[in-house]
């Protein structure tokens, strides 16, 4: 084991950038899908074990149009996440409506087969080879005096930035927005005052499999387009809600965040092998110590 | 096309009728029948396809030059879903058919100790491609390997390394499955004998999605030369890309998984001028060339090390059963043992009593994207 502390405090302080460049992005991936898991979930009180699958299509439906049929890399990003706002469509109806009226479980296991749909229905179209899909940018990154910033990288966190405040402005400001919230929040009292309860289910799915979409897209250049790429993302981001505190949309962001630093430094401090413990052990932690998260309340009611 | 009522009952007729049809068949013992558990989904589906491939196009060969006791031969294929539980699931499904007569286990170390229990509890013979030394040295003597095994590639990447390339200051980088472990120790233990044990000895688990810890670590450990042991295409090309962004050009000497092509796809440029130890080189002999002509013709893409051995296998075992002239397990097992001077895909198999049929590496460099055969190391102890 390397213990990059005996170094010159120069050194370490180059070290301790980087590292926490490569968090931020890595975390910035994980709160883009959590922030999708957040939103079915006060929408509907149910956690859609999909949301990772999302990711995955997303970006095997990037390689279709930009790699496969050579289209311009904005129309290819239009299209797909065009396709995913259909997917989240189909999704609600076929997943969430039917069972609308039944406890969380059911549909909790609705969204486990459907996200073992989505993977094998890939698989079964696009073979199991991983693909590569270019980054947004040519240039693959900048060094920036010790420390180099991938270009992908800074994209995904400024994304993340724009979205958490494209969410802000969105549920606080604008009637939609409150319309969601209040559904969220009381389907019934939210009905009786005019609102219809399944357009904004329909609206969140449709939003969250974007959002997803999103985060697929984005990651995509950095780990490679496959099959497995969504179930990775989404175990850590589903921790990341749970440390953020489940149903809250800044809980999320900085569950994520965390949880892409914590690992990356405990990787590189304590040990490259348990990076992956590291998330799920400050997972059991919040757990024992604080289930209701960050930010989070009265968790133990709605679970 | 229509589907008319006549289609459809005639096919009613064939799908009652067809298991009868097929089971009387089997009652006649009308072919030999081998049985593969290869990964058809899971993350080496992409490989597994090759292997199933590689060992096909071995059948055919087999089958057209009179097959295997005078029978045809046939090759059933389990989903071993590249996972433990998913190889011991694929074995007991194929087990339970009594009348195959051999198997091809997995290149995977980890799957291989997973299924050898139930290897030796069936006690019949099981070609491997896993090359974790312990497979062939832990008193099961149903495994035969058709690869070199990693005793054999940590000391030809620490040979290369020292004498070749003249490097001295080694890090060594292994993914702690059992492949990588038993690598990475392999390695370590070789560098020790040349006197230059390794200055940097790291771990990491499997389906990592970000590197900078370890590159950083070997940044700043000083080291002038790299080898490692990984097992899956996705890390390796995520490591090599941030290896590169973050400066570090400094020799690689990597295990097989550098050279595949799935990894070249993966990491392009980030792994141009590294070495490998590749157990296939297609110029490294006449067997080697046929092979990768046969495999050319009908894959369309370049064979690798993935298809090479389940080839070997079938080929080596085909000829071990006709030797034999019985399905008897310890009949094929002597025969095995007593192949010498084979001329196979991955190199000259001459069996030992461990069951290790290959004693080398070739080494080979990735020249701008191109694999290019540059010498054989073989060890005669």
């Amino acid at each position: 084991m390397n213990n990059p502390q005996f170094l010159l405090p120069n050194a370490v302080m180059d070290l301790v950038l980087q590292l926490l460049f490569t968090g931020i992005g890595i975390g910035a991936v994980y709160a883009l899908v959590a922030l999708g898991f957040v939103l079915i979930f006060r929408a509907t009180n149910v956690v859609n074990f999909a949301q990772g699958e999302f990711s995955m299509v997303a970006a095997y439906l990037m390689v279709v149009f930009a790699v496969d049929l050579g289209w311009p890399y904005w129309l290819s990003f239009l299209l797909s996440l065009a396709g995913m706002a259909l997917l989240g469509a189909i999704f609600n109806l076929g997943v969430y409506y039917p069972l609308r009226h039944r406890s969380f479980l059911p549909v909790i296991i609705a969204t486990i087969g459907a996200s073992i749909l989505l993977a094998n229905s890939v698989l079964a179209i696009y073979g199991p080879q991983p693909q590569v899909l270019e980054g947004w940018f040519e240039t693959p990154g900048i060094q920036l005096g010790p420390v180099y910033l991938d270009s992908q990288y800074l994209l995904i966190i400024a994304v993340t930035i724009v979205m958490v405040a494209f969410n802000y402005w969105f549920f606080e400001h604008t009637m939609l927005g409150k319309k969601l919230q209040a559904t969220s929040q009381d389907k019934e009292m939210a009905s009786l005052l005019g609102i219809s309860v399944s357009t904004m289910i329909m609206i969140t799915f449709i939003y969250s499999a974007v959002l997803g979409g999103l985060a697929g897209i984005l990651v995509a250049p950095v780990l490679f387009v496959s099959i497995q790429m969504g179930s990775t993302i989404a175990l850590k981001a589903f921790a990341a809600t749970i440390i953020g505190g489940f149903g809250d949309v800044a809980g999320a962001i900085i569950g994520g965040l965390a949880l892409g630093i914590i690992e990356t430094f405990g990787a590189a401090y304590i040990s490259v092998p348990y990076k992956d413990g590291f998330a799920f052990l400050v997972l059991v932690l919040f757990l024992v110590f604080r289930p209701q998260g960050i930010f989070g309340e009265r968790v133990a009611e709605k679970a | 096309m229509k589907f008319t009522r006549r289609d459809f009952t005639a096919g009613l007729a064939v799908g009652i009728t067809a298991p009868y049809v097929i089971g009387s068949a089997r009652a006649q013992g009308a072919t030999i029948k081998l049985g593969m558990c290869a990964p058809v989904t899971g993350p080496a589906a992409e490989s597994g396809g090759y292997a199933v491939k590689g060992a096909r196009i071995a059948l055919e060969a087999v089958n057209k030059a009179g097959g295997i006791l005078g029978k045809q031969a046939e090759l059933i294929v389990e989903d071993d879903q590249t996972t433990n539980p998913g190889i011991v699931l694929a074995f007991s499904k194929l087990a339970a058919e009594s009348d195959i007569v051999a198997f091809l286990g997995s290149i995977r170390s980890t799957q291989v100790h997973a299924m050898a229990p139930d290897v030796l509890k069936l006690g019949k013979p099981v070609m491997i491609g896993g090359t974790d030394p312990n497979l062939t040295h832990m008193g099961n003597q149903w495994l035969f390997r058709f690869r070199p095994n990693d005793s054999y590639s940590g000391r030809v990447i620490a040979d290369y390394g020292f004498n070749t390339l003249g490097k001295k200051k080694w890090a060594v980088l292994h993914s702690t499955d059992a492949f990588g472990t038993a690598g990475g120790k392999a390695l370590g233990a070789a560098l020790e004998k040349l006197g230059s044990p390794a200055i940097l000895d790291q771990g990491y688990a499997n389906q990592s999605q970000d590197f900078t810890p370890v590159v950083l670590a070997i940044k700043q450990s000083g080291a002038d030369i790299l080898g490692s042991y990984f097992t899956y295409e996705n890390d390796i090309g995520i490591f090599a890309r941030q290896l590169r962004q973050l400066g570090v050009n400094i020799p690689w000497v990597g295990s097989p998984s550098i050279t595949n092509i799935t990894a070249l796809k993966l990491a392009g440029p980030a792994l141009y001028g590294t070495f490998g130890v590749a157990d296939y080189a297609e110029e490294s002999s006449e067997a080697s060339k046929a092979f990768g002509k046969a495999y050319r013709d009908v894959v369309k893409v370049a064979p690798d090390n993935q298809s090479s051995w389940p080839y070997d296998a079938i080929n080596v075992l085909a000829a071990a059963i006709n030797k034999a002239g019985s399905t008897e397990p310890a009949k094929i097992r002597e025969a095995i043992l007593a192949t010498r001077k084979f001329p196979g895909a991955e190199g000259e198999y001459n069996f030992d009593q461990n069951g290790d049929g290959l004693h080398g590496y070739n080494i080979v460099k990735n020249e701008k994207g191109t694999i290019v055969f540059d010498k054989h190391i073989e060890f005669t102890d």
